[in-house]
């Protein structure tokens, strides 16, 4: 109490004399190492017990051995699930920017009534529970029309996409000066190659991460696709979850280390390109 | 001319897809299940809403949403100012150790809890491995699993919120405050959390409509005995193939989200204006 006072005291120290973290208020440290530990320790636990000798999901680890990671990469369900996720979220992610950036485009760029509501219904998928919307498509599609799993998840997942495409391209639009595109346009350009050559050069941050944000939503979906699973063509996070409730052993762990450290990567790539921090602060307004 | 047919140019692929692969299903799913009317599809809920089994999902659901809800702002909101308000260099790698998890499949972060939680988990051993207990209690399939795996999901969504909330009011207001004699603790509760209610609000919004609605966590840690909307929503739909309860639990999940943003909203605008 007493150092709080006295700190109090001397503002103008305040900014001079800190030297990394300054001591904060006792409660709030407690608080944030608490949400720290509840945010971070069950994933170590998860790495830990992926490199375990024994048969089941104990703590601490019976035994080092990698024969877990050997089992789950030799799993035929689990690879065949990583390339049917890895199909749905790049076509997903693709067809989403194909589709969202000629729709910011339109909302940013050109003079149209309803802006406002236009751009809240491009972002509407983002307030239907996804497994709302998963149990639409299942039914109307799926059993109505007798459209095949693959089409349904693909058109769900670009759907779902397309609120990130357009919120997150349209932030980066929004910094650029329509002015050079108009310069473009008077020096002989047409519409197309203005695009091409001035605007879409300026949009590469918020295309970076709006990307990156749909390929990991898509590939990490689950409520989603959840009804939306054949044994033809199943997303991974579903057939993970379907292995975990039927068996116990630690291969889910390894396979789920392994999910992990291609997450990293991802992050890594997030970071250099356009900053980590700032791929999240667009989708949040 | 041509530039409003160009602008629809722009406009309709991606309608098209709206329309056939988000808003179409969903309206026809909610009106017209397969082989039910909408006059059934309401009777279910009518029913859904006067049964006590049913009531008790609504009711732990919403009880489960205003715990984490609760929890996750009281634990972000911290993280937050301090990262937000330190000029150490490691707060950038602590706001990046927060961010992190919202890159991470949501089954890989459940799946954590089986380990800490599950009968030979880590609690557990280390329970009885003390002498504490005789037998590892019974954690897993409890409300206090749900609520923790929830809380570790959306933790990071709560810290991202209140930090863009936070680095927005002007650090000189806490030091006036400061210099005026106010400790840290006033300064804390007299300008930092009125200045930056409006991005808990979001927070808190943002938290309770993922917790009431998300599957994966109460699927893994809940089991059967713990349902909660989505879980009994998927049994509904694949389980029982009961077209016009799937569709009443549906219309329950999306009204209660609805009313939440709606609320946040209403409360957003009169803190704007006030």
């Amino acid at each position: 109490m007493s150092q709080t006072v006295k700190q109090g005291a001397s503002p103008a120290a305040g900014h001079g004399t800190s030297h990394g973290m300054r001591p904060r208020h006792p409660v709030a440290g407690t608080l944030a190492v608490a949400g720290y530990v509840v945010m971070i320790v069950p994933i170590l636990f998860v790495v830990a017990t992926a490199f375990t000798a024994g048969s089941t999901l104990r703590f601490p680890p019976e035994g080092l051995s990698l024969k877990w990671f050997g089992e789950a990469v030799a799993y035929t369900p689990f690879v065949e699930a990583v390339v049917s996720s890895l199909e749905l979220a790049v076509l997903a992610t693709g067809l989403a920017l194909l589709l969202g950036v000629p729709v910011t485009l339109a909302i940013h760029r050109g003079r149209i009534p309803g802006k406002g509501l236009l751009e809240g219904l491009f972002l509407s998928p983002l307030v239907v529970p996804e497994l709302v919307v998963g149990l639409a498509l299942y039914q109307q599609l799926m059993i109505g029309l007798h459209l095949d799993n693959f089409t349904t998840l693909l058109l769900g997942h670009t759907a779902l996409l397309l609120p990130y495409a357009v919120r997150v391209t349209g932030a980066s639009l929004a910094l650029t000066d329509p002015a050079l595109e108009e310069a473009a346009r008077g020096l002989g350009a047409s519409p197309l190659r203005a695009f091409v050559t001035v605007t879409l050069p300026m949009l590469r941050p918020g295309l970076i991460s709006a990307g990156l944000l749909g390929f990991v939503t898509s590939f990490n979906n689950v409520p989603l696709s959840l009804l939306l699973q054949t044994r033809d063509f199943r997303t991974l996070p579903v057939t993970m979850l379907d292995y975990v409730q039927q068996s116990y052993d630690p291969m889910v762990a390894a396979a789920s280390t392994l999910v992990l450290a291609a997450t990293v990567v991802v992050a890594v790539i997030a970071e250099r390109t356009v900053g980590f921090a700032k791929i999240f602060g667009g989708i949040n307004r | 001319m041509r530039a409003r047919s160009s602008l629809l140019l722009l406009l309709l692929p991606g309608l098209a897809f709206l329309l056939v692969g988000f808003l179409l299903p969903a309206v026809a799913m909610l009106f017209a299940p397969p082989g039910v009317t909408f006059p059934q599809v309401l009777e279910r809920l009518g029913a859904m809403l006067t049964d006590p089994y049913d009531l008790g999902i609504i009711w732990r659901t919403v009880r489960i949403g205003l715990i984490v809800t609760a929890l996750c702002v009281v634990l972000g909101f911290p993280i937050a100012s301090l990262l937000a308000r330190s000029q150490s260099r490691w707060a950038g790698v602590l706001l990046a150790l927060a961010i992190f998890p919202l890159l991470l499949s949501n089954v890989v972060r459940t799946f954590g809890w089986l380990v800490v939680l599950g009968s030979n988990g880590v609690i557990g051993q280390l329970l009885t491995g003390l002498g504490i207990v005789e037998e590892a209690p019974q954690l897993l399939y409890t409300e206090l699993a749900i609520v923790l795996g929830l809380t570790q999901l959306f933790l990071p969504l709560a810290v991202i919120t209140c930090y863009s909330a936070v680095a927005q009011v002007d650090p000189g207001l806490d030091e006036a405050a400061r210099g005026l004699g106010a400790s840290r603790t006033r300064a804390f509760w007299s300008i930092l959390v009125p200045l930056s209610l409006p991005g808990i609000v979001v927070a808190a919004t943002l938290v309770f409509a993922g917790s009431v609605t998300a599957y994966t966590t109460p699927y893994l840690l809940g089991g059967s005995s713990q349902r909660m909307l989505s879980t009994q929503l998927f049994s509904y739909a694949s389980v029982t193939v009961d077209w016009a309860a799937a569709s009443a639990t549906a219309i329950v999940m999306t009204v209660l989200v609805f009313l939440v943003s709606g609320i946040s909203t209403l409360v957003g605008r009169k803190g704007a204006t006030s």
